[in-house]
């Protein structure tokens, strides 16, 4: 099953390519549900030889659904009720952002390809693949003003280290995995509260101008 | 010894988790602030009995192997327990106050009894957990639901604290998760079964024969993940936001706890990190960078602050940094470093609430026109000044015992030059920390028309008397002479930490 895992990997990148270069919030929201949708595929196709448990179909399911669905809907209404479209000028344009997001694909190239890092199949894309998701993720949380893109942010980078704990630990207790999904969950449904608090407050979502507090 | 004992670890993550449900259907305010007193009373005697289960017959394991408590985290969960006691009682009064003015609504009330619950919760899983990955879950939750405790008063600045905070953690714990994987995968090429490769136990037991290049980029990734949260410099800017605009019960748990609860993560990864790496120091090295950082860039920062509750936010982080520097500097510095533990969440919250009382009767914490507090507050600025003495390590309170344990201990080792800027560090928080303490005693207020009527002396409880008095007794008891318990507690803790059996 490696063809469509590498395909995966390169659908993931283009995603991520994608949203660098969009402006129209709704939009880059169903960029990250379409990456969430993808990764939550990612575990199945990965042990499919092997035989898959009814413990990961949860799980898939479980972040299929969460990342995919509910995630999407929770910002679509939070966009909805502070009521703005686009990011009009972000700290970085749409084209840098771009050309960044590729300077950090052949980063995580380079330095994975000199880290010590144990050998299992497929790691030749899934791990360079994640360490650019985390880092145009980070990316992403630094350069853009409206706050809702720093949550889709958040998600990238999120979506990044999933990649890397399918890549990096065989297989991580179920537990912790629901724990950790049910952080992200909430985390999502905190910060979307939030921004709606900023936006009745501030009557802007313009997370750059929450500049008072110094020193 | 080893014991079986899942009864009795339980009750510390269920009594907090079941209050915070309960405190959402209360019907009064009041009845709110009691139950939340009521809960953690019923959590102090659960962690009481866990805690004299660990040092009467040794570490307690429950669940498989999954909860595990030893001396290192039932130290910390007794500290959690008393923070959290001193300040749920503090918050009877400070939002009783707020109560009678109008200001904390039936909908508020409810919110923070189930948020400070909820967060208690939280760090308890944080500290009996053995797994990592749960850990980290812990941590992460705690951030969560530690968030809108900020905002607990909508305000511009309690949102945009609120909003920096969620995301600066956010983010940094993420970077932990990292960490936590990298151990993972080290734990699988050790042959660790895919069960057991994140339980610290099973760990420890494996340490020398981990992948020492995955456990170093491992530990960097959890000092710049957790040290965010515990608000180690350069990572610490969410820090003065928060704990400034927080209600002050919340920022006695935050600079009292919730950074402690952080660092313990960092402290428990160190023994396997240092094992790994065979013992060269490489680890406590970084710690001691980290430490010193903290430490210069707060006290850079004290000299000219303005706002009380900002002070006390920077000394949290001066704080945590000579936590740090001690157990970098190891030998006699980790146990001084788990005394300053003790000494810091005794002292913090107390600072904290003086400021927050003040805050309340004064309109501001602006420390010009807290000038003379002492006088038409005797309780609270006489708490804020003798505070503010012991934080910087006037004797012959125990933080001067503490920080002078650590300055021996760099001493041993024959690091002068960490030595120096160490005591650089103490002595310009010490001046400037000064200068505002002897003003709140005996300024006067500079900044503030005289008020057509002057505010009138407060009258106070003995509970509140008790609150102020107890933890300074408290501090200045074990400053003079330090009982075999807590010696040996501290022994146990810190052999811990430097990998002992």
């Amino acid at each position: 099953m490696n063809e469509p895992i590498d395909g995966l990997m390169v659908l993931l990148v283009l995603l991520n390519l994608w949203l660098l270069a969009s402006s129209r919030l709704i939009a880059c929201t169903r960029i990250v549900a379409a990456e969430g949708i993808a990764l939550g595929l990612l575990p199945l196709l990965l042990s499919w030889d092997q035989g898959i448990s009814g413990r990961l179909w949860f799980i898939a399911a479980a972040s299929v659904i969460i990342r995919g669905v509910i995630f999407p809907q929770l910002l679509l209404k939070a966009l909805r009720q502070a009521n703005v479209q686009r990011e009009v000028e972000p700290f970085v344009g749409y084209s840098l952002s771009i050309v960044i997001g590729v300077l950090t694909l052949a980063i995580s190239f380079w330095l994975i390809s000199r880290l010590p890092l144990p050998e299992t199949p497929h790691l030749a894309l899934l791990l360079p693949v994640a360490l650019s998701t985390i880092l145009i993720g980070l990316f992403v949380i630094i350069s853009r003003k409206i706050a809702i893109n720093q949550v889709l942010g958040y998600l990238v980078m999120e979506n990044g280290i999933y990649v890397l704990g399918l890549a990096l630990v065989k297989e991580i207790p179920a537990l912790v995995e629901l724990g950790v999904l049910l952080d992200a969950f909430v985390g999502v449904f905190v910060m979307t509260i939030a921004t709606y608090h900023i936006s009745r407050e501030f009557e802007h979502l313009d997370a750059d101008q929450l500049d008072s507090l110094k020193g | 010894m080893l014991m079986e004992m899942s009864w009795l670890l339980w009750p510390l993550l269920i009594v907090p988790a079941l209050g915070a449900l309960v405190c959402l259907l209360l019907r009064s305010p009041k009845t709110v602030l009691a139950g939340v007193c009521a809960v953690v009373a019923a959590e102090a005697v659960a962690t009481g009995a866990a805690v004299w289960a660990v040092f009467a017959h040794g570490p307690v394991e429950a669940c498989a192997g999954w909860f595990y408590l030893d001396a290192l985290s039932a130290y910390h969960l007794a500290i959690l327990l008393a923070v959290f006691g001193l300040s749920s009682v503090y918050a009877w009064f400070y939002f009783g106050h707020e109560e009678r003015a109008g200001h904390f609504s039936l909908r508020t009330a409810r919110r923070f009894g189930a948020l400070w619950l909820g967060s208690l919760g939280a760090m308890a899983l944080v500290l009996i957990s053995n797994n990592l990955g749960v850990v980290w879950v812990g941590v992460e939750a705690t951030t969560l639901l530690t968030a809108f405790l900020i905002c607990l008063h909508r305000s511009p600045g309690s949102l945009e604290a609120m909003w920096k905070y969620l995301i600066v953690c956010s983010v940094g714990v993420a970077f932990a998760f990292i960490g936590t994987l990298l151990i993972g995968a080290a734990a699988g090429q050790a042959h660790l079964p895919a069960g057991d490769a994140l339980l610290w136990t099973r760990l420890r037991d494996v340490a020398p024969d981990l992948n020492p290049a995955l456990l170093k980029m491992a530990f960097i990734f959890m000092l710049v993940g957790y040290g965010t949260k515990a608000g180690l410099a350069p990572m610490h800017n969410w820090l003065p936001d928060a704990h400034s605009q927080a209600p002050a019960p919340v920022s006695a748990v935050f600079s009292g706890f919730l950074l402690n609860s952080a660092l313990y993560c960092i402290l428990r990864c160190l023994p396997l990190v240092e094992a790994a790496t065979g013992n060269i120091g490489w680890a406590t090295g970084l710690l001691t960078l980290v430490g010193l950082v903290s430490i210069v860039v707060a006290a850079a920062f004290i000299l000219f602050q303005r706002d009380a509750k900002r002070l006390l936010a920077y000394s949290s982080v001066e704080h945590m940094g000579i936590i740090a520097l001690g157990v970098g500097l190891g030998g006699v510095g980790v146990f001084a470093a788990m005394f300053h533990v003790l000494n810091h969440s005794l002292c913090k919250p107390l600072a904290f609430f003086s400021a927050g009382r003040l805050g309340q009767r004064f309109g501001t914490h602006d420390l010009g026109v807290l000038a003379g507090a002492a006088r038409s507050a005797p309780l609270w600025g006489g708490g804020l000044f003798v505070s503010l003495l012991a934080l910087i390590g006037v004797a012959p309170f125990a933080i001067f015992m503490s920080e002078f344990l650590i300055l021996k201990a760099a001493v041993d080792k024959g690091d002068f030059l960490v030595m120096a800027i160490f005591l650089a560090g103490l002595s310009i928080v010490f001046v400037a920390a000064l200068r505002y303490a002897i003003a709140a005693a005996w300024g006067k207020s500079s900044e503030q028309p005289a008020p057509a009527q002057p505010l009138p002396i407060e009258k106070s409880t003995l509970i509140e008397k008790a609150l102020v008095w107890a933890p300074l007794g408290l501090l200045l008891a074990v400053g003079l002479w330090m009982p075999d318990f807590l010696r040996e507690t501290l022994t146990q803790a810190s052999g811990i930490i430097t990998g002992g059996p």
